[in-house]
């Protein structure tokens, strides 16, 4: 019996050859879901979906788009927010 | 409403959010805007319009817009030109200069080595010194002790035998 921590489905599982010709079962760690709209909750483009680790070692420009609320909203909600902004003044 | 001069504000961008001027009408589609947004071509779909128009000419430079600006209280964007660092070009040594090179690096090695050797010298033949003459003394005694002991035990084995005998 495998261990407990390779029954469960908490780990995803990659299968791969090792040069030897055998195809082995990896277990890696699941990655996070999909970073989302604040407003509107569509997939958020540009910003990676990686692990922590993975996060730390990327440059801050490369996680989000460099836009105001960049990272937390889309472009569309983003651009609906500040016209509305601008019409009140 | 696109016109020179018409304060807007731009949607779209690293600039969004920020207010702008109409510098130029390019054609139908794009403009130049500068204020506290860079300098730059610019979609009418980005721009939102405001009320206000300020007084410039077409093609206005980057300080008439922000004197206008600031008169309405908007900061302009300043950018400070990259001033240019004159970098050394590498050049290869002639042979006369890595010979000279190389010859006061190993005038730098003979000083050090001297120092080391003359150092670590002295201090060994101290230690050992000091080492060897308390070990001598040591091994004396134990050597005499146990030359001593041989001496009683042979004696006695030998008489015993001879007893038997």
């Amino acid at each position: 019996m495998s261990e407990p921590y390779k029954r469960s489905r908490t780990l995803r599982r990659l299968q791969s050859k090792v040069p030897g010709g055998r195809t082995v079962l990896h277990y890696k760690e699941r990655k996070p879901s999909k970073a989302k709209c604040g407003n509107c909750g569509s997939m958020l483009k540009g910003v990676p979906r990686e692990r922590n680790l993975k996060m730390h070692k990327l440059p801050k420009t490369k996680k989000r788009p460099e836009r105001p609320y960049g990272g937390n909203l889309c472009s569309r909600c983003m651009r609906s927010l500040i016209v509305e902004k601008a019409r009140l003044q | 409403m696109i016109e020179i001069g018409r304060v807007c504000i731009k949607t779209a961008g690293r600039d969004a959010g920020l207010r702008c001027v109409i510098v130029d009408v390019l054609d139908g589609k794009f403009v130049l805007i500068d204020g506290e947004t860079r300098r730059r071509k610019c979609n009418i779909l980005h721009l939102e319009t405001l009320k206000d128009v300020i007084k410039i000419k077409k093609n206005a430079s980057h300080d008439e817009v922000k004197k206008e600006l600031e008169k309405s209280g908007v900061r302009a964007r300043e950018t400070k030109p990259k001033q240019k660092t004159e970098r050394l070009k590498k050049r290869r040594k002639t042979p006369g200069e890595l010979r000279t090179q190389k010859e006061e690096k190993k005038k730098l090695r003979d000083l050090f080595k001297r120092k080391k050797e003359d150092e670590v010298g002295k201090g060994k033949v101290e230690e050992k010194k000091g080492e060897s003459l308390e070990e001598k003394a040591g091994l004396v005694e134990e050597e005499k002790k146990q030359k001593s002991e041989k001496e009683n035990k042979k004696p006695k084995k030998k008489s015993a035998k001879s007893d038997k005998k």
